[in-house]
């Protein structure tokens, strides 16, 4: 292989349902009307770990305990990274900077390729899912993740590591399992929420609505930090959004990249790499001169 | 219904209203009284309780003090998962971690299951008939003044059943204590503004400069005051986005969200607030001008370590973005001088003319019989003086843990054995519950009834906790049928008519429906639809604020001298899911990273990068702090968050019991604090102890979120992006 075959954007080959791709065979036999997308405003979030502690208790996660935890087996869906100014001065005057980061749910996800079993792939609304019981444990996918944000279930949680010791076990949410030994697990976009929302709306014989959805994250936040919806409804808060910010789904480099003094504030973490990620974040606005 | 010995006024004490609030429903019995109904729970599943979906019932969170109105999820007559209420006013529909964790203080494996009587080192299981008896017998010729009350804040129907049990006993002695409470800026909102708790309104304010507030963290109501920051950030409201600087020795929560984050040598806090009124200039009261006369900027930089460019350029904001909003929290009053450091705070508020704009009136419940009793540190001195001289024959405590908290040199722990018959209504064996006699289980916050109305009113409304679920244990009561029960065994007669606290609950609100808009509905109607909204608006006025300036009154002392063998100044942390330790059993408050440092399931020191290197520290070396009081020994993080001529240490950890997570999780700072009070309020000072740093020649690897490169995005551009102000257009943002 070539140097510039390699440095060719071989992304196109990476899709397994590309947004809009509409020449790709997926599109043709599953049509979507429905694009499930987040928008994370650093601005607002502060950092509490609300949604951190709701994906807890939404999703069945489990606790793993101190010795576990400094192994790097933690098993939050929904983490808040804490990075500090690098600018040398002796004092973090400007504060902190939060980062909720949680799957991505990339649109060529690195990691649905490398799966020997196809348990990691994508589905015709736009997540990155993982079906727990084809996943074989190979860890590919997480080594192949450029955020981390996938964890694997290294021990039996509920059996031999008690972690949902009686009568705890009664709290764990019937719309989604608890995972076995040996599997991979990641964020859903709350899987059980957007699935219960559609059932309802085909009841009804409606499409979608904006607000019929909430993930838990977004339902906690005290500060709606966090939206949430279709993206490919433009009544949708998100999509309104991702518009105003002028961050497209299918593009690597976006407005805010090429053209100086925008005035535009959302952003894609490694959009370089091409995996066309699920959730734009707003920049963290802070006033310099105070 | 009113029995011939019992008059109208005894029977509407009773049930907790007094005053001008009660409108009485015509007459008669309740068809609970008559017999007609019988009293089930609210979880008993209904004809729309469908297997496998979710209902969600309204209640009230308890896990602060901050009352947000919630809604549980219930399926299969389990509560799975909390929500906020978004008819709520407090929270609208919004619910922190640790509101969250309310379940798992629910579904807690280490709950108490039955009454335990102390036999020896040994608590043997008791029925409630035998239990019940016991106190009985307990306080027959016992006088009421030896009888006391230890409880946290109370309120709602379980502090009037408390005071008339106060009362049938003839006892003053109850004690309201809360480690962790703002009592200090309580008394001195009080002398400023003449109330305690007024209104604020950061939404409305321009800038915002936060004297060690942390209201994104653990300060009064934080999941209201986020969502009115997340207001105030806006950059499409009229004020524009608005700007926030937060001055204190350790950063906070609220400091790391601030866009200019303040380090203050510990104490001075005052001194800064009286600098930057001198640095206003022109256009303010005489008097405050004279008191401020001394407070030139470079005196001011002198004694706080804050530059005088940024005393003048602080003073410039302020001046130039009216409204503000100025906030005083307990990194300013946990001082000796704390009260005069509050009250130079909320003088800097009314120079700036704040008063009645971003410091708003108050809400006066028309029926001060539900208002808290609001804990305070002052109570524990108190109380602990008392038990001290053995005062107190009956002890009952709840809600309150002071064997953990309160400083080892109170010897509270010693004290409590001269009490000869305690009693603890608790949900764990805690330390204090340990030290009892007689430990009663209690239902938890999502099997109870209850009502509360919180200490910051938003609205006036009556917040009601309504079991969500079956008790999981049979054996465990609420601390209102507790009470009442205990009601029961001194005035039989007028308390007859009420099987449980449900059926007081439901006497108490139906009677008295006129007032809280029942007028016109039925009993059952209107029951129903107060349990449907789990909150009910009372009746109250506005109270406006009375603001009279005391400037020349002020005392502030000049910084503390470095005591040469305890050099630091240690500055205990309260974290918003660790509070003052009560929360410490729940494992995903453990498990979820301190927000700052990311540490885990853990106390940590946090040392300023330079103090550490001058002492040779480094992270994870395991160093002893010693007080004049104690020493514990704990993980150093280096933290450029903190002023170097301080440390900070969590509060919440190492506990002694309390269950599996709680326990020799961590280390205990209470125990190590100096017994120094403020001198206006009698409030332990908790920024007063100082301390010395030794290596003691052991090192872990920290457990925390953080990478082993710290907070660095090792140069990647495109992480975590900040931008500057002037840089984006927030003014059109969806």
């Amino acid at each position: 292989m070539s140097v510039s075959n390699l440095l060719e954007n071989w992304s196109k080959f990476r899709h397994t349902h590309p947004v809009e791709d509409k020449g790709h065979p997926d599109w043709e036999a599953y049509p979507s009307e429905i694009k499930w997308a987040m928008a994370i405003d650093l601005d607002a979030c502060t950092g509490c770990n609300a949604c951190s502690v709701a994906c807890y208790a939404e999703n069945n996660l489990p606790v793993v305990g101190k010795e576990k935890y400094s192994h790097g087996q933690a098993m939050h869906w929904m983490r808040i990274e804490r990075y500090w100014d690098e600018d040398n001065r002796e004092f973090p005057d400007q504060g902190a900077q939060f980062l909720p980061m949680l799957c991505q749910q990339c649109e060529a996800a690195p990691c649905e390729t490398v799966c020997p079993v196809g348990a990691t792939n994508h589905t015709e609304d736009g997540l990155n899912s993982q079906i727990y019981n084809r996943c074989i444990g190979s860890r590919y996918c997480s080594a192949n993740c450029p955020y981390k944000v996938r964890y694997f279930n290294w021990y039996d949680y509920p059996t031999t590591e008690n972690v949902w010791p009686a009568p705890m076990e009664q709290q764990l949410n019937p719309d989604l399992t608890v995972r076995g030994k040996g599997v991979m697990e990641k964020c859903t976009f709350c899987k059980q929420r957007t699935y219960t929302a559609r059932n309802n709306a085909k009841t009804e014989g409606r499409k979608i609505h904006d607000g019929d959805v909430q993930t838990a994250c977004q339902q906690a936040c005290p500060t709606n930090a966090i939206s949430f919806g279709n993206l490919f409804d433009p009544e949708s808060r998100v999509a309104k959004q991702w518009e105003q910010q002028k961050v497209e789904l299918t593009k690597e480099e976006q407005e805010k990249d090429v053209k100086p003094g925008n005035e535009l504030r959302g952003y894609r973490i490694f959009e370089e790499l091409r995996p066309y990620p699920s959730v734009m974040y707003l920049e963290r606005v802070r006033e310099s001169d105070v | 219904m009113i029995e011939n010995s019992f008059n109208r006024r005894d029977f509407l004490k009773v049930l907790g209203w007094g005053g001008t609030a009660v409108a009485l429903s015509g007459c008669g019995n309740t068809s609970i009284e008559n017999g007609q109904e019988t009293v089930v729970s609210y979880s008993e599943p209904t004809d729309f309780m469908i297997p496998s979906i979710g209902v969600y019932f309204n209640s009230t969170c308890a896990q602060c003090d901050a009352g947000c109105n919630i809604e549980g999820r219930v399926r299969e007559g389990r509560v799975l998962k909390l929500e906020g209420n978004p008819a709520s006013s407090i929270n609208r529909g919004k619910l922190c971690g640790l509101g969250q964790a309310g379940v798992q203080a629910h579904y807690n494996p280490d709950r108490l299951r039955e009454p335990l009587l102390r036999n020896g080192d040994k608590g043997e299981t008791v029925t409630w008939e035998k239990a019940l008896t016991l106190i009985n017998e307990k306080l027959n010729g016992v006088k009421g003044e030896e009888i006391a009350f230890l409880t946290g804040g109370v309120s709602g129907h379980v502090k009037v059943l408390l005071n008339n049990y106060l009362d049938a006993l003839g006892s003053k002695n109850h004690y309201a204590y809360e480690a962790v409470s703002p009592s200090v800026v309580r008394a001195a909102n009080k002398k400023a503004y003449g109330v305690e708790m007024p209104r604020l309104h950061l939404d409305k304010a321009k800038v915002i400069v936060s004297f060690g507030a942390d209201f994104l963290g653990a300060w009064i109501s934080p999941v209201h005051f986020s969502q009115q920051y997340a207001q105030f950030r806006k950059g499409n409201r009229p004020e524009g986005r608005g700007v926030l600087v937060q001055i204190e020795s350790k950063m906070t929560l609220t400091g790391a969200n601030a866009d200019r984050w303040i380090p203050i040598r510990p104490g001075t806090e005052g001194i800064l607030a009286m600098g930057i009124i001198n640095a206003l200039g022109g256009g303010i009261p005489a008097d405050v001008a004279a008191a401020a006369k001394d407070y030139t900027s470079d005196r001011v930089s002198e004694h706080t370590g804050v530059p005088a460019a940024q005393i003048i350029k602080l003073a410039e904001l302020l001046k130039a973005n009216s409204p503000s909003l100025v906030l005083a929290g307990s990194a300013a009053e946990g001082y000796v001088h704390g009260s005069q450091n509050a009250a130079a705070i909320a003088l800097l508020n009314q120079v700036l003319g704040n008063v009645g704009r971003t410091v708003d009136a108050t809400i006066n419940l028309q029926d001060t019989r539900l208002t808290p009793s609001t804990g305070t540190r002052a109570a524990l001195q108190a109380f602990n003086d008392n038990m001290a001289q053995g005062k107190f024959k009956v002890l009952f405590s709840f809600g309150t843990n002071p064997v953990y908290t309160a400083p080892a040199a109170l010897k509270v722990q010693e004290n409590l054995k001269k009490v000869p018959f305690k009693v603890a209504f608790a949900h764990y064996l805690d330390e204090t519950a340990l030290e009892a006699d007689l430990v009663l289980p209690l239902d938890s916050a999502l099997e109870d009834w209850g009502t509360s109305v919180p200490e910051y009113l938003v609205d006036p409304y009556l917040s009601i906790q309504q079991p969500l679920m079956e008790n999981l244990n049979p054996e465990t009561r609420g601390v209102g049928d507790i009470l009442l029960s205990l009601l029961k065994q001194r005035l039989a007669e007028p308390y007859k008519p009420y099987d449980d606290f449900y059926s007081f609950l439901r006497s108490a609100m139906v009677l008295n429906k006129a007032a809280l808009g029942g007028t016109g509905t039925d009993d059952d109607t209107f029951w129903n639809d107060t349990l449907g909204n789990a909150r009910i608006r009372l009746p109250a006025t506005v109270a406006n604020l009375s603001p009279r300036a005391a400037a020349s009154a002020l005392n502030l002392p000049a910084p503390a001298r470095e005591v040469a063998a305890y050099p630091l100044r240690l500055i205990p942390s309260v974290s918003a899911s660790m509070r003052d330790g009560r929360h410490a059993n729940l494992s995903w408050l453990q498990e979820s990273p301190d927000p700052l440092t990311t540490v885990v399931w853990d106390s940590w020191v946090e040392i300023h990068p330079k103090t550490a290197a001058k002492l040779g520290i480094v992270e994870g070396d395991i160093v002893e702090v010693t007080s004049s009081n104690g020493s514990v020994k704990s993980q150093a993080y280096l933290f450029p968050g903190i002023h170097p001529d301080a440390i900070s240490m969590p509060l919440g950890y190492g506990h002694e019991a309390m269950g599996r997570y709680a326990k020799d999780t961590g280390v205990n700072v209470f125990k190590i604090l100096d017994p120094a009070f403020d001198k206006d309020t009698g409030e332990l000072a908790i920024n007063e102890t100082n301390v010395r740093v030794n290596k003691i020649g052991k090192r872990v690897v920290i457990v925390k979120e953080e990478g082993p490169n710290g907070g660095s995005q090792l140069g990647r551009k495109k992480i975590a992006v900040k931008v500057s102000s002037t840089k984006v257009d927030l003014s059109k943002e969806v």
